[in-house]
Formats: C-alpha cells, sequence, structure tokens
C-alpha cells in the first residue's frame, strides 16, 4: 500500500485538539503556567512549526544519532586518546560536563511544561520531542564522563555539581531557573527555545567542537555535535511562539529576549570564554571566543531579531565591548580562585599565549597584563601562595558572577565597579547597570541568594575559605590546581617580571572571609582596591580607624594582584574621602557598602 | 544585518556531497562554505534551498528527508522542511 506522503496528513494530525465541557479551560491551562497574557486565546491556533518531524520519524533519526555517538566511543575506548589529550583541554570537558549535564535534565522539564501547558496543540506536540532530546543530552553527558570517573575524581562533578551550591554552579542554576522553571511557557519558548538555544548553544556546542576536535577529542567534538543537531530541531518552538508574541505584545517579547540574552552572555563568558581562548592549547585553536560570539551571536541571531521584527537589545554596545573583556576577567577571576572550581584551570598567558591575546584582544595587554605580571612573578618567586584567595569576590545579585567582571582595569567607560541599589532595607550589588535593571523589573520572581549573600546569612561555618570550600561540597581531591603547573610562567625569563613587592602589612591577615579577628563589631563591605579587575568581599571591624580598615582591603590585593608602592591609601565612601583617623563607625562606613581605596601620592611612605 | 541563511553542517562522510547538491539546488547563488573541521558552514544570500532528489544523486544512494536533521547541528535564518526539500531564508 503507497504511503501518503508526510505533508498531506500531519498538519490534520498535529492539529487534533478537544473541546473541554468537563472542567474549564483555566483550570486546564492557568495563566500563571500557559501565560497567554495579551495573545487572545484563539490567536494560538495559528502556531506553525516550521521543522516538521512525525513519531516514527522521530525515533529512526534519534536512534541512527544514538547508534552513530556510542559507536565512536565504543571505538575510542579501546585507543589512547584520552591518555593523550592536553590536561588544559580535558579541563574544558570537565567543565562542560558539570555545568551542562544537568542542565539538560533540567531543559526536560521545561520541555514537559510546554508540553502540558503550550496553548496549540502543534506546540504540544513538538514540546514532547523536545522533552525525549533533553532526556537523551542529560545522559549521554552522564554517560560518557562516567567510565573516566576511575582516572580522574573530578569527572565525578559532571553528575555532583548541580547538588551542591558551588558559586558557578550557583550562577547557572540562578539563570536556568529563570529561563527554564519559573517563568510560564509562552516566555519559556521565548527565552529557552528561540534566546538560547537558537543564539548561545550554538556556541558551546556547535563552535567548541570546532576546538574539541582539533584537539583530538573526537568522542567530545562527536557529542555534543549530535547533541546540537537535536537541539536545531526543537529549538524551532521559540519561532513560532514569539510570532505570535509579536503580534500582539512586541513589548513583551522584546524583554523578554533582552534580559534572556544578557544574563545568557554573562553566563557564556565564565563557562565558554576561558575555554576557548585560555584552556585550548594555543595551536589548536580556531578562532577567537569574540569571533565567534560574533559568527555565532552578533551575527547569526541578531539578523533572526530583525527578522522577527524586533531590535536589537537596548544594551548592545555594552555587550559588544564585553566580548573584548568579559572573560578575560572571569577567566582570571577562575584562576585566581581555581580551588573553588572542579576542574583545573589552563592559566593560559605564556610569553606565545600572551602574544595571541594581544593580538586578538588590542586592549588585552593594558587591561589585564598588569595583573598577570604580578601573579607571574609572585608564581617565579616562589611564592605561589599569593595566588591563591583568602577572601571572596562579591557576586552580582542577578548574574551571580564576579563585580567588575562586566568592566576592566583601565577602562573609562566601563569601569571596574559596582552598581549598587537600595531596595527593602539592604543594598545589592550589581555588575553592571543592566544586570541591576533586569534585577529591578524581575525582583518579586528572583529568589537565588548569592554565594556571598549565603556567606554574610552566616551559612557557611566556619566562614573561611575552607569552611567555604567544605560548604560548596569541594573535597580535597577535586579542587581546581593550575592545569600546567605553572608550566606557562616559568616560559618568562628570570626576573621578568619582577617579584611584586610585599604582600601588605596585613598580608597573613588570616582565613576568616566575615569575622575579624577580635574586637568590635563586623561591617562587611564590598571594596574595591585601585587597579584590580573584581571587588571583594572584605570584613572591617566598627572600631578601626579608616586607615586600618584600608590596610584590610589592600591585604588581599596588594602584591597579590596589584605591584606595591612606596604610597599612603586614601579610602572613599560614596566618591568622599574619608580622613583616616575617623573609626569605620564615624566615618559612616556601613555594612554592604561599597568601599572604594586607592593609591595616594600625598602619603607618601605612611604604609 | 547579513542577510545570510543555510545549514551549519556537523564533521561527517556526507558533508560534500550536501555541498554538491545545495550548489546544484541553488543556480545563480553564490554559495559560500567555510570548513572549520567539526563543523562546516554553507551559507547563501537571503534563501537557501536542497532537496532530496539531489542529496540522493550526490550520495548515490537513497536518503529520506528526515536523515537532513543528522548531518545538521544548525542553521541561519527560518527553516522549512518537507519530506522532500528543505528551505532556509530571510525575510519571508
Amino acid at each position: 500500500m503507497a504511503r501518503l506522503p508526510r505533508e498531506e496528513w500531519y498538519d490534520i494530525a498535529r492539529d487534533v485538539d478537544w473541546d473541554l465541557s468537563y472542567v474549564d479551560y483555566d483550570e486546564v491551562f492557568p495563566e500563571w503556567m500557559s501565560g497567554t497574557g495579551k495573545v487572545p486565546r484563539e490567536a494560538w491556533a495559528e502556531w506553525d512549526e516550521p521543522y516538521k518531524v512525525t513519531y516514527p520519524e522521530y525515533v529512526a533519526t534519534q536512534r541512527e544519532k544514538e547508534t552513530g555517538a556510542y559507536s565512536v566511543k565504543a571505538v575510542l575506548r579501546k585507543s589512547r586518546v584520552f591518555d593523550q589529550l592536553d590536561e588544559g583541554w580535558k579541563s574544558v570537558a570537565k567543565q562542560h560536563f558539570g555545568a551542562v549535564a544537568l542542565v539538560e535534565d533540567l531543559a526536560a522539564y521545561a520541555e514537559l511544561r510546554m508540553a502540558r501547558f503550550g496553548l496549540a496543540p502543534a506546540w504540544r506536540n513538538m514540546a514532547v520531542f523536545g522533552a525525549l532530546d533533553e532526556t537523551r543530552h542529560a545522559q549521554i553527558s552522564l554517560y560518557f564522563p562516567h567510565e573516566l570517573l576511575g582516572r580522574d575524581p573530578q569527572y565525578d562533578w559532571a553528575h555532583k555539581a548541580y547538588h551542591t551550591s558551588q558559586w558557578t554552579v550557583a550562577a547557572a542554576r540562578a539563570t536556568f531557573d529563570g529561563m527554564m522553571m519559573n517563568p510560564n511557557v509562552v516566555d519559556v519558548a521565548v527565552q529557552l527555545p528561540f534566546t538560547f538555544e537558537t543564539g548561545f548553544t550554538n556556541v558551546q556546542f556547535v563552535a567548541l567542537a570546532a576546538d574539541a576536535l582539533e584537539s583530538g577529542d573526537i568522542n567530545f567534538a562527536n557529542m555534543i555535535s549530535s547533541i546540537q543537531t537535536d537541539e536545531a530541531r526543537h529549538s524551532q518552538q521559540g519561532g513560532p511562539t514569539l510570532k505570535i508574541l509579536v503580534e500582539h505584545d512586541p513589548r513583551r517579547a522584546q524583554w523578554v529576549i533582552d534580559k534572556t540574552f544578557w544574563v545568557s552572555a554573562r553566563l557564556f563568558s565564565v563557562l565558554t570564554g576561558p575555554a576557548m581562548d585560555y584552556y585550548t592549547p594555543l595551536a589548536m585553536r580556531k578562532q577567537s571566543f569574540k569571533e565567534f560570539m560574533l559568527e555565532w551571536v552578533a551575527g547569526q541571531f541578531a539578523d533572526q531579531l530583525q527578522d522577527y521584527g524586533l531590535k536589537k537589545p537596548w544594551y548592545w554596545d555594552e555587550f559588544l565591548a564585553g566580548l573584548d573583556t568579559w572573560h578575560h576577567g572571569l577567566h582570571l577571576g577562575v584562576w585566581y580562585w581555581r580551588p573553588t572550581v572542579w576542574w583545573n584551570p589552563q592559566g593560559g598567558v605564556s610569553p606565545a599565549e600572551r602574544d595571541w591575546l594581544r593580538e586578538k584582544y588590542p586592549d588585552w595587554e593594558d587591561r589585564f597584563g598588569p595583573i598577570w605580571d604580578v601573579i607571574i612573578g609572585n608564581i617565579n618567586a616562589g611564592q605561589a601562595g599569593l595566588t591563591l584567595p583568602a577572601t571572596l569576590p562579591w557576586l552580582c545579585s542577578l548574574c551571580q558572577l564576579p563585580v567588575g567582571t562586566a568592566g576592566s582595569p583601565g577602562n573609562q567607560r566601563y569601569p571596574v565597579r559596582s552598581y549598587p541599589l537600595s531596595y527593602d532595607g539592604r543594598t545589592y550589588h550589581f555588575c553592571s547597570r543592566p544586570c541591576r535593571q533586569i534585577w529591578w523589573e524581575d525582583r518579586d520572581t528572583l529568589h537565588s541568594p548569592t554565594v556571598v549573600d549565603r556567606v554574610l546569612a552566616g551559612e557557611v561555618q566556619p566562614p573561611t575559605v575552607e569552611g567555604l570550600l567544605t560548604w560548596m561540597g569541594l573535597t580535597p581531591e577535586v579542587r581546581g590546581t593550575d592545569a600546567y603547573g605553572y608550566r606557562w610562567a616559568r616560559a618568562y625569563p628570570p626576573g621578568d617580571p619582577g617579584p611584586a613587592g610585599d604582600a601588605g602589612p596585613a598580608g597573613d591577615a588570616g582565613p576568616a572571609v566575615t569575622e575579624p579577628s577580635n574586637g568590635g563589631r563586623p561591617v562587611p563591605v564590598n571594596a574595591l582596591f585601585a587597579g584590580d579587575f573584581v571587588t571583594q568581599l572584605v570584613t572591617l571591624q566598627d572600631t578601626d580607624t579608616v586607615d586600618q580598615a584600608a590596610s584590610r582591603i589592600a591585604a588581599q590585593v596588594v602584591g597579590r594582584r596589584v605591584r606595591s608602592r612606596e604610597a599612603g591609601l586614601v579610602v572613599r565612601l560614596g566618591g568622599r574621602v574619608l580622613p583616616g583617623e575617623l573609626t569605620v563607625a564615624a566615618a559612616g562606613i556601613g555594612p554592604l557598602d561599597s568601599v572604594d581605596v586607592s593609591w595616594d601620592a600625598g602619603r607618601v611612605g605612611e604604609r | 544585518m547579513s542577510g545570510r541563511v543555510g545549514p551549519v553542517l556537523r564533521m561527517s562522510d556526507d558533508v560534500d556531497a550536501i555541498v554538491a547538491a545545495i550548489e546544484d539546488d541553488n543556480p545563480g547563488q553564490q554559495v559560500t562554505v567555510v570548513d572549520r573541521g567539526a563543523y562546516t558552514r554553507v551559507s547563501g544570500e537571503g534563501e537557501l534551498r536542497v532537496t532530496r532528489a539531489s542529496i540522493e544523486r550526490h550520495l548515490g544512494r537513497e536518503f529520506e528527508m528526515r536523515q537532513f536533521e543528522e548531518l545538521m547541528s544548525a542553521f541561519a535564518g527560518r527553516i522549512e522542511m518537507t519530506s522532500q526539500e528543505v528551505r532556509w531564508q530571510l525575510g519571508g
């Protein structure tokens, strides 16, 4: 019997729906889940997916994909390919597995929410395939690293990461909960399939595959590009939803895209940026992170927005400028705070790598070179201890990434600073104006405290770096170390760059993150030392003099990331210079304030 | 706005045949091919299509259009897929 071509029956089968008679429509599709908003209910009947697939086709295709991915893995298992992989590259995969595997599982729930509450039968049908896809992705992303457990305990974090509140996981969880779990399904479709899956995942799953293959990690390249073939299909739930939403409520469509794009861009700067520009061995890099982002996100996604009659987000110039700086600051942060991650970051600033960075990013040397010089000097002077953290960077209340990393040192337009906001009796700190604005608009639906918030609330005991590592689930054998054992830094000629000088008068300020050593009441502040790339949590005492407070803050930075100088220090609060002899309390410094410390050329030698 | 559309093909033995089929199916179009190892970006201005018939001719075997999904890890533009062809376009 001849089979009908799919086109001749598909639409009828797909649109099978029923009229509810025993229950109210609003009970079955409640607004808080289905989110039709200003869109008339009947408008959803026009929902038409561009990428059509039937269930038998789906099953046949997925079977073939799985056979391909697993047969490559089976062959490679018997080879020595894994042993020959570069340690820096292995960290790309370790980071990926931990950061992504269980997000795939979360995405299955997001798809299932659309499969249940989506307002058109065609949409619900497509979301069922999406849920099956994401289940496959979670399984394959757990199965591939599982066989490596015996070789390296860091692979355990493929499964463990999302069961912890490690800080990058907390950041990712906040972002993905906001994208997949908290919103109604119309917003989910615009945020997840449209903005995230057609905009960003391509950079991690397709572009990164190019670096993976070049680095010899055939298995990983094969796995992620296989996963993305599913995404190319189910991400097409975004377009039809967006088309209807734009027609009836373009403001909502634009806003939902704008906010998702921003937090995604921030998150990918810590996930994909360091992987491409630092961890991937120099000779194997296909393009820079910026070049991949311009190809996949700035170019391809911006075309798509215009095609749907939408504008580029209001912060577009700031986003583009960030492609030159964000991920460099985040790499520096991840490397400096390396015991807090489950992979081994490759420093990636050898003379040859540095030349590449300067070529790809002409401002890199001015922005980040001086800090790396202090680090390199300390490593080569046998003081690697000064390249390890004694406190925490302050984390943005929206993206949960270190405050300062949406700017860069020496950058007039986007400086290293906090963008604070007082609300409901407390001060919140943000890395950027867009993060602050998004938080303000969405504040009633955001309930994810940052790791800094948790420390300040007393959840981390003892409140020391060691206590924090344990609280984040980082057992000693998985804590990150430099992937190359500092080999990259030793490539510099002896004495160049030179030692950074003393670590400051309170260089032994101790490991306590929140509790001052004696007396007084603790005053945790968000402290910036001029020339540094992040702001940090430093706990002062209200009985400290302002000069003592300056020393406590300097001790976390000077000789560590900023070269020591023969100069005094000046403290500013809200731009106002504070007299050094006043106490913290008398000077008006309160908990969660932004405190700036800089060199004072007029007070030479007072330190 | 660049206006370029088309598939991004993942690494496989069939990439050359697909590219040849796309070139056949888009006479008069300047088809650009960028090979980055693990992926190959094929693009044209405004609209690009590929048919099952051309793919079968270049592969020298039967091909179901659904199998195109296994080869394509991403694409630029809006897609439309039938059992006989795939089409990518912008401004449609």
